[in-house]
């Protein structure tokens, strides 16, 4: 109980114990309907002793760390990377955690990924190039730094992603390299798992590895990547939304006109969490024949993908609770504002709302997207 | 209850043997899957009977001090194994008879030893089976859950989808295939700290060569015939059901 109340000391800076009971959180909440304790009545039973109820109940694991709850909170008490890591570190220490994440990290921790594949092949992806993507192992320097991270890297259908914006990055002659095989997961997940120790771990690693090259920036295409690495590591990273951005003058000149009807999802990690909102939509509007429309709920208000903070391996948990996944609301939402390609700024949103579209029947009236792969479709004439 | 496991280390399959221009990057070693399923069950077990678990390494002297034992006997101590021992065999032979005869004097004082059913370097993965044979003890192989009333109950897979349940005398060796709950994950705190605080004892056994079998010779794999089919897919469609046919399957 004394390292719980510590690690929630820590993490939220001393203020969990300021709640003022309001609601704000689990009204605000994906699954606030159906959890037992909302982050309202986790804090309140923290306060009463009941820490094992909670845990029993298994509600810490029904959170997919959207940032929802903690962007409301008028006594900015840090519920998504402090109360939940918090329990959940907990649980693990218990030796209470769900089957598909107990896999996932006993293979980030032996692999340095959750697919349990070999790190050996973690560049598989750049090989199925028509062009020679340079590690940095044999370059040394490069102006930037292309990470791929664990599902860009291994991701049968997010390396598309990865190999649209290294074509991208070709088209636009930039000097970029990769980590190949030295790369491992950086971890994001990890940390919103409570899985702490193995964060620093996979954290001190990747450090010595990133010291050992010169590079100006990193460019990753994974949000939650993005969010460690600029707040964690304290690196110099782009969202490759940004990078894009960055490079939009040059783009424009390049475009061919697409004919799409195109929303964009905020990822929580880009949005909520970073307040990276315009560059994507900037860069979207920008391609001649796309009509842009809006979700009902964008920016801060998007909804969830239900992937982050370990969710894309916690759905059984989530089951049992929930009958609707947050990302089929979300595809219904698309179809509602009559789009036909949902745009993602986070590789983890792709195989979510492509399940979802399954799920939903929706598979074939409208088609997922990162945006470099709609960049690269708007270069090579669509 | 005194309860024993087994626990062995193999190369890592996820890993490889990577071939550089410049170097052989040689594989690493895992502890085995199926052994990780043994230890599993036998934590289970001990939660279920308050029984005492001791958890058994075994590998060559070569590997004595290869992480990955290591690694594998912190696990087992984080999960809550209350000793550990570390068998070290100096073999020249790789057959399991003269293992299971070398280290049976080892396993006379449990009542249930739990044992992976297979090991990737071992084709017939028949430790368990010849270990009881040695010690004249009960053996059930592809076990997927252990239960105790007073007395041993096995479930044992048996191939179709059927489990069956078995009562089985103690002392006993169990071939476990996969334990009653997933292999949980042991949080990097407690893995250090299990590898500052363990104690293992070290048992060097020699393996006596028994001989009795010579490799008189290895056959290479017959190559298979590849034929490609081409053409257009309603061609391609047509000749695979040809294929089909051809071997019975439509
Ligand atoms: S929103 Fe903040 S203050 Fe309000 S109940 Fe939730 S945690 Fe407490
Ligand atoms: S982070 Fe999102 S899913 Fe988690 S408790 Fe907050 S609102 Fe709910």
């Amino acid at each position: 109980m004394d390292m719980l109340l510590n690690r929630l000391k820590e993490l939220t800076n001393n203020k969990y114990f300021q709640c003022i009971q309001c609601g704000t959180c689990g009204g605000s909440c994906p699954y606030g309907a159906y959890t037992p304790y909302t982050p309202r009545r986790m804090i309140l039973a923290i306060r009463l002793g009941m820490v094992e109820d909670i845990l029993n109940s298994n509600a810490q694991w029904l959170c997919t760390a959207c940032q929802t709850c903690t962007s409301r909170c008028p006594s900015r008490i840090q519920i998504t990377d402090g109360i939940i890591p918090a329990l959940r570190e907990k649980s693990l220490l218990e030796g209470k955690v769900p089957e598909e994440l107990s896999t996932a990290l006993i293979n980030i921790m032996r692999y340095g990924n959750p697919f349990k594949e070999s790190p050996m092949k973690r560049d598989g992806w750049a090989k199925e190039l028509d062009f020679e993507v340079p590690t940095m192992m044999k370059k040394k320097s490069a102006e930037v730094l292309l990470l791929p991270e664990c599902f860009g890297a291994y991701h049968r259908r997010c390396k598309q992603a990865t190999k649209a914006l290294a074509k991208v990055m070709k088209i636009l002659e930039v000097d970029f390299a990769i980590l190949g095989r030295e790369e491992r997961c950086t971890g994001d997940h990890v940390r919103l798992c409570g899985e702490f120790a193995l964060f620093e771990d996979l954290m001190e690693k990747n450090m010595k590895v990133f010291r050992k090259y010169e590079f100006k920036y990193i460019v990753t295409h994974d949000a939650h990547a993005f969010n460690a690495l600029k707040n964690f590591y304290g690196l110099n990273v782009l969202h490759h939304s940004q990078f894009l951005h960055d490079n939009l003058e040059k783009l424009k000149g390049m475009f061919n006109e697409l004919d799409y009807t195109v929303t964009y999802h905020d990822s929580c990690y880009l949005g909520r969490k970073n307040g990276i909102y315009e560059e994507p939509r900037e860069v979207i509007r920008s391609i001649p024949g796309v009509r842009f429309v809006e979700f009902k709920r964008n920016r801060e208000n998007a909804l969830c993908c239900g992937a982050g903070g370990g969710g894309i391996w916690l759905d059984s948990v989530m089951r049992e609770f929930v009958k609707v996944r947050p990302a089929e609301d979300r595809v219904r939402e698309a179809k509602e504002v009559g789009a036909d390609v949902i745009v993602t700024g986070c590789v983890l949103d792709i195989p979510m709302f492509e399940d979802a579209l399954k799920v939903t029947g929706l598979d074939g009236e409208i088609v997922v997207k990162d945006i470099a792969e709609l960049v690269l479709e708007a270069l090579e004439g669509g | 209850m005194r309860i024993g496991a087994i626990v062995r280390i193999v190369p890592d399959l996820v890993m490889g043997i990577e071939i550089e221009e410049s170097e052989i990057v040689p594989f690493k070693y895992v502890p085995n899957e199926r052994d990780e399923h043994a230890l599993e069950e036998a934590v289970v077990f001990k939660e279920k009977t308050g029984g005492n678990l001791e958890v058994v390494g075994i590998v060559d002297d070569e590997l004595r001090d290869d992480e990955a034992m290591e690694e594998a006997l912190a696990l087992a101590y984080a999960k809550g194994a209350d000793s550990l021992k570390k068998i070290v065999l100096n073999r020249r032979t790789f057959d399991r008879r003269e293992v299971a005869r070398a280290i049976a004097d080892h396993f006379k004082d449990y009542d249930v030893v739990m044992v992976g059913i297979q090991s990737i370097d071992s084709f017939a993965g028949y430790l368990g089976g010849i270990l009881s044979g040695v010690l004249g003890y009960s053996y059930v192989g592809g076990v997927v859950g252990v239960d105790y009333d007073g007395g041993l109950i096995v479930q044992k897979e048996l191939g179709g989808g059927v489990v069956g349940k078995f009562r089985v005398k103690t002392p006993a060796i169990l071939g476990v295939v996969s334990a009653e709950r997933p292999i949980t994950f042991v949080p990097l705190v407690k893995l250090r700290q299990a590898m500052k605080e363990m104690k293992v004892e070290e048992i060097e056994v020699e393996v006596p060569d028994m001989g009795g079998i010579e490799v008189v010779r290895f056959y290479e794999p017959e190559k298979p015939e590849i034929t490609l089919l081409e053409g257009d897919v309603e061609e391609l469609a047509d000749k695979l059901v040809e294929v089909f046919k051809s071997l019975s399957l439509v």
